[in-house]
C-alpha cells in the first residue's frame, strides 16, 4: 500500500510539476506581469529545483542570448550589433534590467559573456576582450548596472543554499500539512473548497449508488434464476443497450423528456431534496446496464454450486434459496465492487453535477479544469486516487471479516 | 470422401461468428461507420489540400434551422450547416480518436504484460507497481487533467488523456496469460533452443494470445468514442471540427425548442456505432476464448 500511495503522489507531482513546461502561464492566462508570476511559483514552490539543485530561475529576468537579436532586453542607449551578435550598452545612469524586486532572502548568480568598463550587478567589470564573467551580488546590488559594456549573453540565477530545498520537498511538506494550496479562480484554499464541495457530492452520489445496488442485484438474481430464458436475454441485451447510451445523452434525454416536456422535476439548481430526484434516476439508470452484467456473472458462478443442488434438495424454495445461500456466498465480490467504489462517490458525478448545478466536487472539478486552476485538479486527482488506494486495503479488511477462510497476515 | 483439413483458432472463431445473428449485424454495422469514416477523411483532405471551405462547415444564416429535407436529408443546425455531412465527420473523428488511442495504449499494456509476466521478480515488481499506481487514478478527472495540461493543442490532449489511462486493464490480461503460457512446452523448448528473450516474447507466445488484443480493442474503441463526445460536450476536447461531443452540445438548447433532428440523429449515430461495437466485442470474445465467457 505504501509504495502505491507514494506512486500515486509521484505521478501528481510528474503530471502537474514536470509535465507542463509552464504551470503558472496556463492558469493564470494571458495578459501577466512577471512579477505575477513569480507570485504564482512562489506559493506553490514552482520556482525552486524540481528534485535537487542549488540554483534557480527567476521570472525577474529571462536568460539573455542574443545571438540572434535583441531579445526581450529593455532599456535606453543600447544598441544592437549585428555582424559580432552582441549588444553595446551605454548606461549614463544606473540601469536595472529587473522587472521587479528581487526576494532578498536570496543570493544571486550572474553569469554571461561581456566585454568593457562597467558595473555589472554591482560589481565592477573591466575586461578589453571578450570574457565570461560570474559574479554572486545581493538583491539590491543586482539592479546596478552601468557604463559601457558589451554583452553576448548574460542570465542571472537565485543560489538555494539548501540544495533539498526543492518541488518534490515543498509538494510532500505541503501534503504533510494537508494543505492543498490555494485556488486561483476561485480565490480561497482549496482545502476549504473540497470541504465544501463533499457534501452535495455524497447526497448525490450515495442515493444513486445504494438505489443502483439494490436494483442491480435484484435484476441479476432474477436473470440468474431463469437463465437463458427469456427475461435473462430481455435484460442481457437491455444492459448492453443501456451501456451504450453516452452519459451525455443521458443527462439531455432526461432534462428534456422529465424535466422540460413533463415537468415533473426541476433541471437546474441545489434548493431542496426534489432537485436532487432526477439526477439520482439519472444516475441509476445509467449506472444499471455495467451493474446488472457484473453482478449477473457472479450470480451464476454461485448458481452451479453443490451447495445450491443442496439447498434445492432439502427442499428450500427459490425464494430462499436465491436470498439466503447465493447472496451470502456472493456477497464477497459484491463488497469488493462496493468498497472500490466509495472513492468515486466522492468525486461525485463530474457531469451529472455540472448539468444540474449541484455545487459539489464534481462541479468544482469540472470549473478548475475549464479555468486551468491546476491547485484543485491536482487536490481531487490525489484525494480520489488516495481514497482508492486506502478502499483497496479496506477490501482485504472486509474479506477476512466476511470470510472465514481468509485471514490477514 | 471428405477432405480433413485442420482448422485453427481464427477458422473456428470465424465459423462460430458467422451462426451468431448479433455478431454479424453488428460486423455489418461497423463495416459501414468504417466505409463512412474513411469517406469523411477523403472528404476532409480533398477540401484542406485544396485549401477550400468544405460543405459542413459553410454558413448560411437563411437556412438555419431547416427540418430535414431533399436539399439537407438530416436538416440544417443554427449556423445553417447541413447536418449530415456533419455527422458523417463526427464519424471521421470518432474513429481517428478510437484508433490513434489504441495505438498509445495497446503497445503500452502489450509490452508492459510481456515484459511483467516473462522476466518476472523485481521487473515483474515494478510494473505491478506502476500499473496499480495508474489504476489508482480516478477515471475521468485524471483524463480531464491530462487534457488540461496540453490545452490548447487541438487532439493532442484528448489522445493522451485517454491513450496513456486505459492501457491498465489489457496490461494485467497480457502479463496473466504470459505467465502462463511460459509454462507451456512450445515456450520452454524454445529456452532450450536458446532463442533470444525478446524473439520468444514477441514472435512465439504474443501471436498466441493476439485475440486478447483483438478483443480489447474491440471493446476500447466504443469507451473511447463515449469518453471523446464527453470531454468535446465539456468544452475540453475538439475545437472548430463537428465531433459528435460539440454537435449534441449545440443542439442540447434548441431542443427544447422543437428542432429534434441535430439531437436526433447525433445521438442515433452515436449510440448504433457504440452498440454494434460493443456486441461485435462481446461475440468476438465468446468465439476467440470460450473460456472469458461470462
Amino acid at each position: 500500500m505504501v509504495p502505491t500511495v507514494l506512486g500515486v503522489i509521484f505521478l501528481t507531482f510528474i503530471l502537474f510539476n514536470i509535465v507542463p513546461n509552464d504551470l503558472a502561464a496556463i492558469s493564470l492566462g494571458k495578459n501577466v506581469t512577471p512579477e505575477m508570476l513569480e507570485r504564482f511559483d512562489e506559493v506553490r514552490g514552482l520556482n525552486l529545483p524540481l528534485f535537487f539543485g542549488k540554483k534557480a530561475t527567476t521570472r525577474s529576468m529571462n536568460d539573455q542570448n542574443f545571438s540572434k537579436g535583441m531579445y526581450d532586453w529593455r532599456g535606453d542607449n543600447i544598441s544592437y550589433n549585428l555582424n559580432g551578435n552582441y549588444i553595446s550598452t551605454n548606461f549614463k545612469y544606473n540601469f536595472n534590467p529587473l522587472s521587479f524586486k528581487l526576494n532578498e532572502s536570496y543570493a544571486y548568480e550572474w553569469t554571461g559573456i561581456a566585454r568593457g568598463n562597467g558595473i555589472i550587478a554591482g560589481n565592477e567589470f573591466n575586461s578589453e576582450t571578450w570574457n565570461n564573467f560570474k559574479i554572486i551580488s545581493s538583491n539590491k546590488d543586482s539592479e546596478v548596472f552601468f557604463g559601457n559594456i558589451d554583452f553576448k549573453k548574460i542570465k542571472i540565477r537565485k543560489i538555494i543554499n539548501n540544495p533539498f530545498n526543492s518541488q518534490l520537498f515543498f509538494y510532500f511538506r505541503q501534503l504533510s500539512n494537508a494543505d492543498f494550496g490555494y485556488s486561483e479562480s476561485f480565490k480561497q484554499p482549496v482545502t476549504k473548497l473540497i470541504s465544501d464541495g463533499i457534501w452535495p457530492s455524497l447526497s448525490l452520489t450515495i442515493p444513486i449508488f445504494f438505489i443502483g445496488l439494490f436494483i442491480s442485484i435484484f435484476l441479476s438474481l432474477i436473470c440468474a434464476l431463469y437463465r437463458n430464458k427469456f427475461i435473462d436475454r430481455f435484460f442481457v441485451i437491455l444492459s448492453v443497450a443501456l451501456m451504450s447510451i453516452n452519459y451525455v445523452v443521458y443527462i439531455v434525454a432526461g432534462q428534456y423528456l422529465l424535466g422540460f416536456k413533463m415537468n415533473i422535476f426541476p433541471v437546474w439548481g441545489y434548493e431542496s431534496l426534489s432537485y436532487l430526484f432526477l439526477p439520482v434516476l439519472i444516475g441509476v439508470i445509467s449506472g444499471l446496464g455495467s451493474n446488472i452484467r457484473f453482478y449477473r456473472t457472479i450470480m451464476l458462478d454461485e448458481m452451479y454450486k453443490d451447495y445450491v443442488r443442496t439447498a434445492y434438495s432439502k427442499g428450500a424454495s427459490k425464494f430462499r434459496v436465491l436470498f439466503k445461500h447465493i447472496l451470502k456466498n456472493a456477497s464477497i465480490p459484491i463488497i469488493t465492487n462496493v468498497v472500490i467504489a466509495i472513492p468515486f462517490l466522492y468525486t461525485g458525478s463530474l457531469l451529472l453535477e455540472n448539468f444540474f448545478g449541484i455545487p459539489g466536487l464534481g462541479y468544482l472539478g469540472i470549473n478548475a479544469i475549464l479555468s486551468a486552476d491546476i491547485d484543485v485538479v491536482r487536490a481531487l486527482v490525489l484525494i480520489g486516487s488516495l481514497l482508492f488506494v486506502l478502499s483497496n486495503l479496506l477490501t482485504d479488511i472486509c474479506y477476512a471479516l466476511v470470510d472465514p477462510r481468509v485471514r490477514l497476515r | 470422401m471428405k477432405k480433413f483439413r485442420s482448422t485453427g483458432l481464427w477458422d473456428d472463431a470465424f465459423k462460430r461468428l458467422k451462426k451468431d445473428n448479433i455478431a454479424m449485424i453488428s460486423l455489418f454495422i461497423v463495416i459501414f461507420f468504417t466505409f463512412l469514416a474513411i469517406y469523411g477523411e477523403l472528404v476532409y483532405q480533398y477540401h484542406e489540400a485544396l485549401d477550400l471551405t468544405p460543405n459542413y462547415q459553410k454558413t448560411n444564416l437563411e437556412i438555419a434551422y431547416t427540418s430535414p429535407n431533399m436539399n439537407h436529408l438530416m436538416g440544417t443546425d443554427g449556423l445553417g450547416r447541413d447536418v449530415m455531412g456533419r455527422l458523417v465527420q463526427g464519424v471521421r473523428i470518432a474513429y481517428k480518436v478510437g484508433i490513434i488511442t489504441s495505438l498509445i495504449a495497446i503497445p503500452i499494456g502489450v509490452i508492459l504484460g510481456c515484459l511483467a509476466g516473462y522476466y518476472g521478480g523485481k521487473i515483474d515488481d515494478f510494473i505491478v507497481w506502476f500499473y496499480s499506481t495508474v489504476a489508482s487514478m480516478p477515471g475521468l478527472l485524471f483524463i480531464l487533467a491530462i487534457a488540461m495540461i496540453f490545452k490548447g493543442q487541438g487532439l493532442l490532449g484528448i489522445y493522451l488523456g485517454i491513450g496513456l489511462t486505459t492501457w491498465v486493464g489489457l496490461c494485467r490480461l497480457i502479463r496473466g496469460e504470459v505467465l502462463k503460457h511460459k509454462e507451456l512446452t512450445y515456450v520452454q523448448s524454445a529456452k532450450v533452443l536458446g532463442i533470444s528473450s525478446s524473439k520468444i516474447m514477441f514472435k512465439h507466445i504474443l501471436p498466441n494470445i493476439f485475440h486478447i488484443i483483438i478483443v480489447t480493442f474491440t471493446l476500447r474503441f466504443p469507451a473511447a468514442v463515449g469518453t471523446e463526445v464527453i470531454m468535446s460536450y465539456l468544452g475540453i476536447g475538439v475545437q472548430n471540427q463537428p465531433s459528435w461531443g460539440l454537435m449534441i452540445e449545440s443542439a442540447r438548447m434548441r431542443l427544447w425548442q422543437g428542432m429534434w433532428w441535430e439531437m436526433t440523429f447525433v445521438t442515433i449515430a452515436l449510440f448504433l456505432l457504440v452498440l454494434s461495437f460493443n456486441l461485435l466485442g462481446d461475440s468476438l470474445r465468446d468465439a476467440l476464448d470460450p473460456k472469458l465467457k461470462d
